[in-house]
């Protein structure tokens, strides 16, 4: 039976920090002396030095793997300061290893997912994988390349989801955490096998406006042209507004009104925010488009953002009970890892609690900590899993555990 | 064959009537196609058209519903900062309650505070938040370089911001440039009492767009500061004025005591010098009420009668000044604490008894009714009996004294700790004036009857003396023609 303790801490010395969360997070073990796993999520202001100080001073070998990120999400509420440890003590048959590929920018993104595929498959002989969670500190530039990297070891299909946290004001605060290192310009990730349970749900909430268009030139994540006319037509025409004022104001309108990519056999169309234009009007979105994919722009209101959490979670839920990651085990306890897209807090701004209720009311008893995130990596619909994994913008997702 | 022919050649023409009626109607179904993919695409552009003025109406509803959102929550952060800054009554604490987080909150990531001396024409640098501390020196080096132009900003009494539309005294590309933001907004803070000031808040996001809403955020902000530097310097003024007055109470006091020294000093010399005084007069005294008695017996002889009649007046007036000698060495030595008091539990009705007996004589020549009133559970009281006996003689005989011809009462009552004594009665009273100084030394009241009636002027302070000996109070009250009532207190025994 998974054994769990989530603590907690505002403090503003990192060093007492970590130590109080810690204190916390122990004093709700079963076994304070058997802990598998610490995993770590603070705010960008956060000295990840003292951080790592105080994890040393309390838990020794315990492998660590965490991020920071632009606010923590807890059962206690949403803090743009401070943070939150879950140390998780595994059941027989339980495991999970934890492993980074480092310097990504610098090298092939294929090749980054093999390695780190290799470093989490040591010591995994003879026991079944279930799923991979990744932590990436930045926008990678191939991201499918490197899922694709990843899934050459750990098996084509290889379920996965994962985050970016890259803090797009100040990239040197964004880090992340494995075992005793602060790390940058990587991507860290756990591999769970062996008799844990896995649910995952992701939903965004926009829904298509105005007709279809075609990506007629895209080359990763830059968009050139839509129905053969500079991509930043689409938003002239569509917000009213002229190359100038998008210029200046499109980063923050995107959030509001993205581009969604159609994905054949998917219900839910995948979201692209846009973080800058370049020379003739072409767009840099948050992840990569394919050219001659078919693109809507998308709204939202705060309610159907607010009902993709709701049904975000319910698919994890329905999938915990068997289709995605059956496992076959009998339920015991859980806990669940909760994503959000910074852009959602933007968006939703002062009903941003109402997102952290309704996370409550779904996960019900159900211990949980997340994260706000720069994008996500999932299959867009869980439920109907077929082995892709795509990076997200603007999603929530939950990742349910049970043990 | 020909018949094969025919057949065939009519067979063949209704196939070609069947396939031109097929193609007329396929060119017809073609045409409705078409125009049903007209009317769809038509359709299609025209909600792609609905869309676009969704999307920008969206845009309006979603800038009114941000707008309302940064002001609820800046509204909500100024009331917060403002609660925190008006509980503040040091001007240094004010600005130390204006933290990150609120400016967060207010949609700003960067301020500066500062006030200007007009004694030394210089701005000094009392808040900066979101700046290194060598950043914000070079700042203030700047501020003090355009003196007059961020002087004039405070003098101006207006919000100044980066919004384009807006006149700004400040060259807003250069204070962008130094203050290191993309918007900002200067707000002066001003202050009835002290050095005026200059707040500035920036935002380095360049997504944050400075409306007219925040220049009234800051602004009110900015009075809310000067507010409390006023408050802040008010109470520090009326503290300071608190400390004065203290100081003086506490010089006076000083004063006082060394006042109160020399007078007890006086006092005790006056003490000394009254009873080395009375002490050589005793002794003359004595020699002469000792001969005059001798003279009297007539064991020298027989007086002729007028020596008798003056010697017996030498007599009676040497008696007098032993009375008056006594009372003044009784009197010193209780002033001076010499006379140690024999306190014992005492029955106050006992020794009013044996007072009216011993001045039954004085009532009966005056025609005075005497009566006396006590509780039957009256508690006794720890006193020296021979000092209480000699209050009772010398008030009741006061009594007798001023009342001609009436009543005189002691009442006895029992109050919580103490019994309270009245000698009261219903002689001719004294005005409110003499009231004061009855208890004083020698003091007599100033009245036609009084010239009569003789008298020392200390008796009451001696009784006065004795009272407060005895940890008691004694009062007066007095009406011209009524009477008199003279009340004190003595300290219950248990």
């Amino acid at each position: 039976m998974l054994d769990i303790g989530i603590g907690f801490s505002l403090e503003d010395n990192s060093f007492l920090a970590a130590e109080e969360a810690i204190k916390q997070a122990k004093n709700q073990l079963n076994n304070s002396e058997k802990i598998d796993l610490c995993l770590v999520f603070n705010s960008y202001d956060f000295s990840a030095a003292g951080a790592i100080r105080g994890f040393n001073a309390l838990l020794r070998d315990v492998p660590i793997i965490g991020a920071s990120g632009p606010a923590i999400i807890s059962d206690k509420g949403i803090f743009k300061h401070g943070i939150a440890v879950m140390l998780l003590g595994f059941p027989d048959g339980a495991y999970c290893r934890v492993a980074a590929t480092r310097d990504i920018s610098e090298k092939n993104p294929f090749n980054c997912g093999k390695e780190l595929a290799e470093k989490l498959l040591l010591g995994f002989k003879n026991i079944p994988r279930n799923l991979g969670l990744l932590f990436f500190d930045q926008q990678i530039e191939g991201g499918p390349n490197f899922i694709a990297g990843l899934q050459d070891n750990l098996g084509r299909g290889f379920p996965c989801i994962g985050t970016s946290l890259s803090n797009q004001y100040d990239p040197s605060h964004s880090c992340l955490y494995l075992n005793n290192e602060a790390i940058n310009n990587s991507c860290a990730g756990i591999l769970w096998g062996g008799k844990t349970t896995f649910g995952v749900g992701i939903k965004h909430g926009w829904k298509p406006l105005g007709k279809p268009h075609t990506v007629s030139s895209a080359v990763g994540n830059i968009i050139n042209a839509i129905d053969g006319k500079p991509a930043i037509e689409i938003y002239e025409n569509y917000l009213g507004y002229d190359a100038a004022k998008l210029t200046k104001d499109l980063r923050k309108l995107s959030i509001s009104y993205p581009i969604g990519v159609f994905i054949p056999g998917e219900k839910e169309y995948l979201l692209r925010s846009v973080v800058s234009i370049e020379q003739r009007g072409a767009l840099v979105c948050q992840g990569s488009i394919l050219e001659g994919s078919t693109i809507r722009l998308m709204i939202s209101t705060p309610e159907t953002c607010l009902a993709a959490t709701t049904q975000a979670i319910a698919e994890a839920k329905k999938n915990l009970s068997g289709s995605l990651f059956k496992q076959g085990i009998v339920r015991n306890s859980r806990f669940a890892i909760v994503f959000s897209s910074i852009s959602r807090y933007n968006l939703l701004r002062r009903d941003i609690k109402k997102e952290l209720n309704l996370i409550k009311a779904g996960l019900k008893d159900t211990r949980f900590l997340g994260i706000y995130t720069s994008g996500e990596l999932a299959p867009i619909t869980a439920g109907s899993y077929r082995g892709q994994i795509y990076f997200h913008n603007q999603d929530f997702s939950v990742l349910i555990i049970e043990g | 064959m020909f018949e094969v022919n025919t057949v065939l050649a009519f067979i063949g023409l209704l196939v070609v009537i069947a396939l031109t009626f097929l193609l007329l109607s396929k060119d017809s179904k073609m045409n409705s196609l078409q125009a049903a993919v007209d009317n769809l695409q038509r359709a299609l552009d025209e909600m792609d058209e609905q869309a676009k003025l969704v999307v920008r109406t969206d845009i309006e509803l979603n800038k009114a519903q941000e707008e309302l959102d940064r002001k609820i929550t800046s509204l909500y952060t100024l009331q917060k900062l403002s609660r925190t800054i008006s509980s503040t009554l040091e001007e240094n604490q004010i600005f130390k309650k204006v933290e990150l987080s609120y400016l967060a909150d207010l949609g700003f990531q960067k301020a500066l505070a500062f006030l200007f001396d007009e004694k030394e024409n210089k701005f000094s640098l009392r808040l900066s938040l979101g700046y290194e501390e060598e950043e914000a020196a070079k700042i203030k080096t700047f501020i003090d370089a355009h003196k007059e132009t961020y002087n004039g900003l405070i003098h101006n009494e207006k919000a100044v911001s980066s919004i384009a539309s807006r006149e700004n005294p400040a060259d807003t590309k250069s204070t962008k440039e130094t203050f290191g933001v993309v918007s900002f907004v200067f707000a002066p803070i001003l202050a009835k009492e002290g050095n005026p000031g200059l707040l500035f808040v920036g935002a380095e996001k360049t997504d944050t767009i400075i409306t007219e809403g925040d220049e009234e955020l800051i602004t009110i902000l900015a009075n809310q500061i000067g507010q409390a530097l006023e408050n802040a310097r008010l109470f520090e003024k009326t503290w300071q004025a608190h400390q004065d007055l203290e100081n003086r109470v506490e010089e006076r006091t000083r004063e006082l005591s060394r006042a109160l020294e020399e007078v007890k000093k006086l006092s005790q010399r006056k003490n000394d010098f009254v009873s080395n005084v009375s002490h050589e007069l005793r002794t003359p005294l004595t020699s002469i009420k000792g001969y005059a008695s001798i003279l009297l017996s007539g064991k020298l002889g027989v007086l002729p009668e007028e020596v008798g009649k003056r010697l017996a007046k030498i007599n009676k007036h040497s008696d007098e000044l032993v009375s008056f000698v006594n009372d003044l060495l009784d009197l010193s030595r209780i002033e001076s604490g010499k006379v140690e008091l024999k306190l014992a539990p005492l029955n106050l009705k006992s020794i009013v008894d044996e007072v009216a007996d011993l001045l039954a004589v004085q009532f009966k020549e005056k025609q005075i009714e005497f009566s006396s009133e006590s509780p039957a559970d009256l508690p006794e009281v720890m006193a020296d009996y021979s000092q209480i006996k000699r209050t009772f003689i010398n008030l009741i005989n006061n009594s007798v004294k001023y009342t001609p011809q009436g009543k005189i009462k002691v009442s006895l009552t029992r109050l919580d700790k103490e019994v309270q004594v009245d000698v009261s009665d219903t002689g001719c009273g004294m005005p409110e004036s003499a009231m004061d100084k009855l208890f004083t030394e020698f003091y007599r009241v100033d009245s036609v009857m009084n010239q009569e009636i003789k008298g020392t002027g200390l008796g009451l302070a001696m009784v006065k003396n004795i009272v407060t000996a005895h940890k008691g109070k004694i009062w007066v009250k007095s009406k011209v023609g009524s009477g008199t009532t003279f009340s004190f207190t003595l300290p219950q025994a248990y």
